[in-house]
């Protein structure tokens, strides 16, 4: 009798425990604050809208010049989660998608939008892993918690220090674009990876983990 | 200088009118536009009037002004000698009425026609958005000078433009080595020049000048047409799987659920 009566216990305590412990030890899916409120549109100038009615008016020699030439970023490093990785400036894919590093050991700079530190989100993103490759440089990015610190360093030798405000993990398909690619408001770092449920028949994943860190002052 | 004087005005103040009021868009439905003013009149320093007032003072040739935020509205516009005393004489160029409809974005234009006379022209600069990677170029003969073809890397990439008309391309970002031949011919009339052509802007490129004063070329950029990238990618291995755990909870949870009804199975027959 006894016997039987402890595997009752047992058997239910088996049945609800796992899933419980599972949800309970499992990363928590999102950090901080949302991934949007950590990159704000900038405010409306304040009589925007409205012009005088004789505006003082600038002129400057038109004849073509080279373009204001920007440093790049070349190293990111995440002490924390033992993230420290090449980084090389990449462009867009034939897809339209951001493109990406090839070797999933480097991490990409979409040298289209802001360099960290100018005005706006600079986005850095690498492969979460590879069939071939194994797991990419930021395979960790889905535990960076908040208030981690992140260095980058550009191509002129200087490092910049970043502290994590929110990590995210977004669908894809959701993934709000305008903002993490945006060229204007407060400076902000964007990292990117992939991650969530992995879907076999698209060998893709779900989301994209995004985290967002703002300049350590 | 009384040649400089054949615009006509009433012929100006409709071309200017014509131009401008196409570009009026119920979806920028602002109360201002947006007006810069290129300076295409070669050895010609001006002083431009807007409604009587000085707008721009001793604007010189081959400049541009930064974009102007207007009032929507009627202008009457003015170009003076800039070494006559401040308002005073005949204007050079004159064009009265001048709509400039709110949400407009146009660029005004002081140049020699292809025979050599000073006209203004508005153009309306296109600031839809290009796609990600991609930057939109804009040629603008306002030279005195017959049809041209615009080459980049020596191929020619616009053919036959004349004065005053514009071709636009939407191209990759990136800096081109670009010249100005006569249409048809390899007589190259400006450069070669590189041409930063900036990823999300629009850059308009104005071929000005005349013979005698030579030819050059004049760059507006107007950013703020950018995209964003569809998306990220990123991975396809499935070593981040947040799922992989998933399966293996279910089949200890059932298992706990078999055992549990096992045992009270058996605890039913024995009080049984």
């Amino acid at each position: 009798m006894r016997p039987a009566a402890a595997s009752v216990v047992l058997g239910l305590a088996l049945a609800v425990g796992a899933p419980t412990a599972w949800v309970l030890t499992r990363p928590e899916a999102a950090a901080g604050v949302p991934v949007e409120q950590a990159l704000p549109a900038p405010a409306p100038e304040a009589g925007a809208g409205r012009a005088p009615a004789t505006p003082v008016v600038t002129a400057r020699d038109a004849a073509p010049r080279a373009p204001r030439s920007v440093v790049p970023p070349v190293r990111v490093s995440v002490p924390s989660l033992g993230v420290d990785a090449p980084v090389d400036a990449v462009g867009i894919a034939p897809d339209g998608q951001m493109e990406l590093p090839q070797a999933v050991s480097r991490v990409g700079w979409y040298r289209f939008g802001p360099a960290p530190g100018a005005a706006g989100s600079a986005v850095l993103a690498g492969h979460v892993d590879d069939q071939e490759q194994g797991p990419g440089a930021l395979l960790r990015l889905r535990d960076a918690a908040v208030g981690d610190e992140l260095t980058v360093t550009d191509a002129a030798g200087t490092g910049t220090r970043w502290r994590v405000v929110s990590r995210e993990a977004i669908t894809k398909q959701s993934l709000p674009v305008d903002r993490i690619f945006a060229r204007d408001g407060a400076p902000r770092l964007t990292l990117i990876t992939c991650g969530g449920p992995f879907l076999p028949e698209y060998r893709s994943y779900r989301d994209n983990v995004v985290v967002v860190a703002e300049p350590v002052r | 200088m009384s040649t400089l004087r054949s615009f006509g005005n009433a012929a100006g103040a409709a071309a200017v009118l014509g131009g401008l009021v196409l570009v009026a868009s119920p979806a920028t439905a602002a109360d201002t536009a947006t007006v810069s003013v290129l300076h295409g009149v070669p050895d010609t320093p001006v002083d431009v009037y807007a409604n009587g007032e000085r707008l721009i003072d001793d604007f010189q040739p081959g400049t541009l002004t930064d974009p102007l935020t207007l009032p929507a509205g009627a202008y009457d516009l003015a170009l003076f000698p800039a070494d006559a005393p401040d308002g005073s004489g005949e204007p050079l160029l004159q064009a009265d009425d001048v709509a400039v409809p709110a949400g407009a974005n146009a660029t005004v234009v002081a140049h020699l026609s292809e025979t050599g006379s000073p006209t203004l022209t508005p153009f309306v600069n296109d600031t839809s958005a290009v796609p990600a990677g991609q930057a939109r170029a804009t040629v603008r003969h306002v030279a005195a000078a017959p049809a041209v073809d615009v080459r980049a890397g020596g191929t020619v990439v616009v053919s036959a433009v004349t004065n005053p008309n514009e071709a636009t391309l939407t191209v990759p970002a990136g800096t081109v080595s670009a010249d100005v031949v006569l249409a048809g011919t390899d007589t190259v009339a400006i450069g070669p020049a590189d041409l930063p052509l900036a990823e999300g802007t629009s850059t308009v490129v104005y071929a000005w000048g005349s013979q005698e004063a030579g030819y050059d070329l004049a760059v507006q950029t107007i950013s703020g047409g950018h995209s964003s990238p569809s998306g990220v990618p990123g991975g396809s291995a499935g070593l981040a799987d947040d799922s992989s755990a998933l399966p293996m909870v279910a089949a200890l949870s059932v298992a706990g659920l078999a055992v549990a009804g096992a045992g009270a199975a058996r605890l039913a027959r024995t009080r049984g």
